[in-house]
């Protein structure tokens, strides 16, 4: 199962990226408790919401096949959790870790 | 209708009078055709609306500083007030004098009492987040980050980002614009104008003696770039291995169409941005006095609505220009002559 995390907008309007990629069956039982605590399919369609707060983050997040549109201010809880995790696991690059990088 | 002493056509010439003689005569008419053009607008906007009204006498700043001790629960703990020393603490003095200066451009410069035209005490929160690679206004306050320390530095470094980012403000307290597509690049635009203005205005640069950058010094040194963006030259602030390249168009030849950065906000506001940055040019001088007279009214005068079009502000700059130097007026010319450079039609 591969994550991706793509937080864009704030005031540089700058996108980053952060990608792990849950393979074996211990990745995969790591990931996939963080990634079924999100409610997937509470999200609004951002295209449909209020505007956010100006030069706030937006994050899309995505996990094997589902995918989710969050202003910052909504990332808590479980996505927060899902974020954050997959934001050091990218960073950290560690075997079963993954990418982390500016969409260019 | 509107109710004056002078009738509008008077001040209108006066106004245009460009002779060292009645420089003054030429200022007050000015600025009375601004205050006519607010009450009118404030009586025939909402109840709700008073913003577009200029006080005579802008109160004092009041400024407060918060430290969020790198959490996120507004505002956090007070560690500077109004008229206390300097902490010592870069972000919050940077954040103290930010704010200030802010101040001193909308009182001096176009009349404003602070960001809601009423006075209102001015709060900003520092040390949000763990490297927080952001600041904004959140509707009631400023929050600056501290930077992962790779890419960017602290947020508080930049004048022009602290004055972007409480233009926010007088945007929500003034036109309302939306924050997508083409308004919410005009609502970007007009907060890089401010936030420009700002930081010229403390430094009493001249718009040829001005960089034009917004966020100059927020990049690290390993960065390949100058500033978040140029208003004089957009899409050339940055070209980095990393980040990739300043993705702003300089005219509607070169538009984007996205649905990411809410429809391109932060993209599609060079295109105004060099306008307001051409205008400018052609009039020399400072930016603050006749180019941010004329943003200034058009943004809070009523006359934009909230789903504003690049078409229509235009339109609206013009206007305002019009009205406050002339119709044949090198003001007037100037405003209609950047929106035809940057290929927006009016």
């Amino acid at each position: 199962m591969k994550i991706t995390v793509e937080r864009s907008g704030g005031i540089a309007a700058l996108t980053r990226v952060w990608t792990v990629q849950a393979v074996t069956t211990s990745e995969k039982s790591r990931w996939q408790p963080l990634v079924e605590a999100c409610p997937w399919d509470a999200v609004d369609d951002p295209r449909q919401a209020p505007d956010g707060q100006p030069d706030r983050f937006m994050y899309s997040i995505r996990a094997g096949q589902r995918r989710a549109t969050l202003p910052e201010t909504a990332v808590t809880g479980p996505w927060r959790v899902l974020v954050e995790s997959t934001r050091t696991a990218a960073e950290e690059s560690r075997p079963g870790g993954g990418e982390a990088g500016f969409r260019r | 209708m509107v109710c004056s002493i002078v009738p509008p056509y008077i001040l209108r010439r006066l106004a245009a009078q460009g002779s060292p003689r009645f420089s003054a005569v030429a200022r007050a008419a000015r600025e009375a055709l601004l205050h006519v053009g607010a009450v009118h607008a404030a009586r025939t906007s909402a109840p709700t609306a008073p913003a577009g009204i200029r006080q005579l006498q802008p109160s004092p700043v009041n400024r407060s500083v918060f430290d969020a001790k790198s959490g996120e629960s507004l505002p956090g703990q007070v560690v500077r007030k109004e008229g206390d020393a300097a902490t010592g603490d870069p972000a919050v003095d940077e954040a103290y004098d930010g704010l200030g200066h802010t101040h001193s451009l909308y009182a001096d410069a176009f009349g404003r009492n602070s960001i809601d035209g009423l006075g209102m005490p001015l709060k900003a929160t520092v040390h949000f987040g763990r490297m927080y690679d952001n600041a904004f206004w959140d509707g009631q306050q400023m929050v600056f980050g501290d930077g992962d320390g790779e890419v960017f530095e602290r947020f508080t470094r930049s004048l022009s980002v602290i004055g972007h980012e409480l233009a926010h403000g007088v945007t929500q307290f003034s036109a309302g614009l939306a924050y997508r597509n083409q308004a919410g690049a005009i609502n970007e635009s007009v907060s890089d104008v401010f936030g420009a203005l700002v930081e010229q205005y403390f430094r009493k640069q001249t718009t040829a003696e001005a960089s034009w950058l917004i966020g100059e010094g927020l990049f690290t040194p390993q960065v390949e770039g100058s500033a978040l963006r140029s208003m004089k030259a957009p899409g050339t602030a940055y070209d980095d291995d990393v980040l990739g390249k300043d993705p702003q168009p300089d005219s509607m030849d070169s538009y984007v169409r996205t649905r990411s950065d809410n429809g391109g906000v932060h993209i599609n506001s060079g295109i105004p941005n060099r306008a307001f940055c051409l205008v400018a040019q052609t009039l020399g001088g400072n930016a603050w006095d006749a180019p941010g007279q004329i943003w200034y009214e058009t943004l809070t005068g009523g006359s934009l609505s909230p789903a504003t079009t690049f078409t229509a502000f235009a339109k609206a700059t013009a206007a305002t220009a019009k009205e406050l130097f002339g119709e044949e007026s090198a003001e007037h010319d100037a405003v209609r002559g950047a929106w035809e450079t940057v290929k927006v039609k009016l």
